[in-house]
């Protein structure tokens, strides 16, 4: 293969770009600040990632559909109170405390895409007052207090650190390697692909479009109770607060990694980079000693510099 | 029978008003701290606040657009006209005019990039929702504005001809005029709800699509501007947590309306009424004596079988148009 012909290639995949800026971040850190490479920073670097991606996969299956999901924050929140409650006040087991957590996680996703089918309402609307809805409950029963005393070994999973590497990540790596077989391999995957790149089409070919369309939304509030669940590990205790500032990011990291607004297709690998791109913004801004105000300044330019440089790139791929 | 039939064509307002009405009645039952004068005062100045929310909103989605960052405009518009009267000592008239000017042309902002990059306004406007409350917390470092000028406080606690009508619920009304002469009688509203029904097609018919886009942008930065400074007269304070959640009533209050999130269409007076409704919702549950943080779920619920009846009714109306 030649030279011009590899970088031909490189063009035709559509997260290598994303890649370039990824690795160019990292080159810039590595010299910019001596801490970065530190295992330590390494290892505060795959913690956030191991959250934010779980959060904007979550999203993800959704925008597949051609639809939103604006509850994913509350349903985090919700999930993360009763999985907490659980484990304090009725000492239920960790594993059936984490079940418990990912059905009702589950079983909210499927409201919202039960609501959606059955009113033909935009998803849109509907989340956000199902959002409401979450919201309420979960200060309902809680009064915003918080659980601190969680199991010891549920903690100590969420804080333990084996080198650079934290073990939930390998939770957020099984999550992803199932979405990603769930859409490339799987008949239920295929048609969420074809609901949201041809609704008519892919029902007049006999696709049942309301159960897939529930099955997305089930899916995504599995997502966001496993993102839930890992962040109250990580944090030591259940904070109701929990997911309230999730919106951005379940956007910000699909839209980067070149996922259409539309529906009809999806890239995994787009949205992993743009979650660590995200991740290391936000970890360079702390090490470079920056306002954290400028967090949510940048990650705003970052978006319309990513899908201002994408709509650039397909003109000249279409030229 | 000409009555009946125009109540048919207006049913989703008619049904709205007669589901406010409803509230209205319960809550004065359970309470009698609900049609108290100060109440009354309260509910009607947030409602207002709500209405020109949802109107920011409205403007967009009438033509298929969306601007997810009316919330963000609000904030930073709120510090902005707190800072121009406490930090610069701007008097408060040429301030607010100040602000509104800003205001719109930061929505213009929106419109232009829209415009110029082709990309989804959803997009678009969840970046720069980011950037302009990045901007009001880097230049605010998160601080509040908590004096400012007599008169400007005022504005926002004066009860008009000693009745529980505040000054902000003439500007809300004053907006409401504007915009249902700016839909109902105008070139330009007309080429708006085109270009939300089909753009392709009114832009083969002539209608500068782009000019339209930036117009309604704008339209809608300069409404968060206007409820900006409401919500600073109302609340006697500039403070950064203003327009965080604003999400909900900015869709809500027209969802419930009637305006469709697609585009095309519009209902200024449902908006008015979903805004009103808002309103009722948010101080009438306080009422039940319910503990504050059931608040939210209750919302939520009622809102979702309002929305849900009014979609019932639109799917009867159709039966009956097909038969």
């Amino acid at each position: 293969m030649t030279k011009t012909s590899l970088l031909r290639t490189l063009v035709n995949i559509e997260w290598a770009g994303l890649l370039g800026v990824v690795i160019l971040a990292v080159v810039i850190m590595a010299f910019a600040s001596p801490a970065f490479l530190s295992t330590y920073n390494q290892y505060v670097l795959m913690r956030d990632v191991a959250i934010t991606l779980l959060v904007a996969l979550s999203q993800l299956v959704v925008l597949a559909i051609g639809q939103m999901n604006l509850s994913l924050g509350m349903i985090g929140g919700l999930v993360v109170v009763i999985t907490g409650g659980l484990m304090e006040v009725w000492h239920v087991p960790v594993p059936l405390s984490v079940l418990i957590g990912v059905i009702v996680g589950t079983a909210c996703g499927l409201l919202n895409g039960f609501i959606i089918v059955r009113s033909g309402i935009n998803s849109f609307i509907v989340t956000i007052a199902t959002s409401s809805v979450f919201l309420g409950i979960n200060y309902g029963m809680t009064e915003a207090v918080p659980f601190y005393n969680l199991t010891p070994e549920f903690k100590a999973f969420g804080q333990a650190r084996w080198g650079s590497f934290p073990p939930i990540l390998i939770v957020t790596i099984i999550v992803t390697i199932l979405i990603a077989i769930f859409f490339a391999r799987t008949i239920p995957g295929r048609q969420i692909l074809a609901v949201g790149g041809n609704l008519l089409a892919s029902q007049t070919s006999g696709v049942p479009v309301g159960r897939t369309v529930m099955m997305a939304h089930a899916i995504s509030g599995a997502i966001a109770a496993v993102a839930g669940i890992l962040l109250m590990a990580r944090l030591g205790q259940a904070q109701p607060t929990i997911g309230q500032n999730w919106l951005l990011p379940s956007f910000a990291a699909p839209i980067i990694g070149g996922v259409a607004l539309s529906g009809g297709s999806v890239t995994i690998m787009g949205t992993v980079l743009a979650a660590l791109l995200i991740a290391i913004i936000q970890d360079a801004l702390v090490l470079l000693n920056a306002d954290p105000y400028y967090v949510q300044f940048l990650l705003g330019v970052l978006i319309l510099a990513a899908v201002g440089f994408d709509r650039l790139a397909k003109r000249q791929r279409e030229a | 029978m000409n009555i009946l039939t125009r109540i048919g064509q207006n049913w989703s307002r008619f049904g709205l008003f007669l589901i406010i009405v409803a509230f209205w009645i319960f809550f004065s039952s359970v309470s009698h701290a609900f049609l108290s004068d100060f109440n009354l005062f309260t509910m009607l100045r947030l409602a207002s606040c709500m209405i020109v929310i949802g109107y920011a909103q409205m403007v967009v989605l009438s033509a298929g657009e969306m601007n997810l960052a009316v919330g963000a405009i609000g904030g930073l518009m709120s510090l902005f006209v707190g800072g121009l009267m406490e930090a610069a000592h701007v008097p408060s008239i040429p301030a607010v005019l100040i602000c509104l000017v800003v205001s719109a042309l930061v929505g213009m902002v929106n419109g232009l990039l829209v415009v110029g990059t082709g990309i989804n306004s959803f997009v678009i406007t969840l970046a720069t929702a980011n950037i302009f409350t990045g901007i009001m917390y880097i230049t605010t470092k998160g601080n509040a504005f908590n004096f400012m000028p007599p008169d400007f406080i005022a504005f926002g606690k004066t009860r008009l001809f000693g009745l529980p009508i505040s000054p902000l619920i003439l500007v809300m009304l004053v907006v409401t005029v504007f915009l249902f002469f700016l839909y109902r009688n105008t070139a330009l509203g007309r080429e708006i709800l085109a270009v939300g029904a089909n753009r392709g097609a009114a832009r083969m018919s002539g209608v500068r699509t782009s000019r339209v886009l930036v117009i309604v942008h704008t339209l809608s930065g300069f409404l968060a501007g206007v409820a900006a400074v409401m919500m600073t007269a109302m609340l006697a304070s500039a403070v950064p947590a203003t327009g965080t959640d604003w999400l909900l009533p900015s869709f809500v209050a027209p969802a419930l309306g009637g305006t469709l999130i697609s585009g095309g269409n519009v209902a200024v007076v449902g908006t008015l009424m979903g805004g009103l409704l808002l309103g009722t919702l948010n101080s009438g549950i306080l009422m039940l004596e319910i503990s504050n943080f059931w608040l939210q779920f209750f919302l939520g619920v009622i809102l979702l079988l309002t929305i849900g009846l009014d979609r019932l009714r639109a799917i009867h109306a159709e039966r009956a148009v097909v038969q």
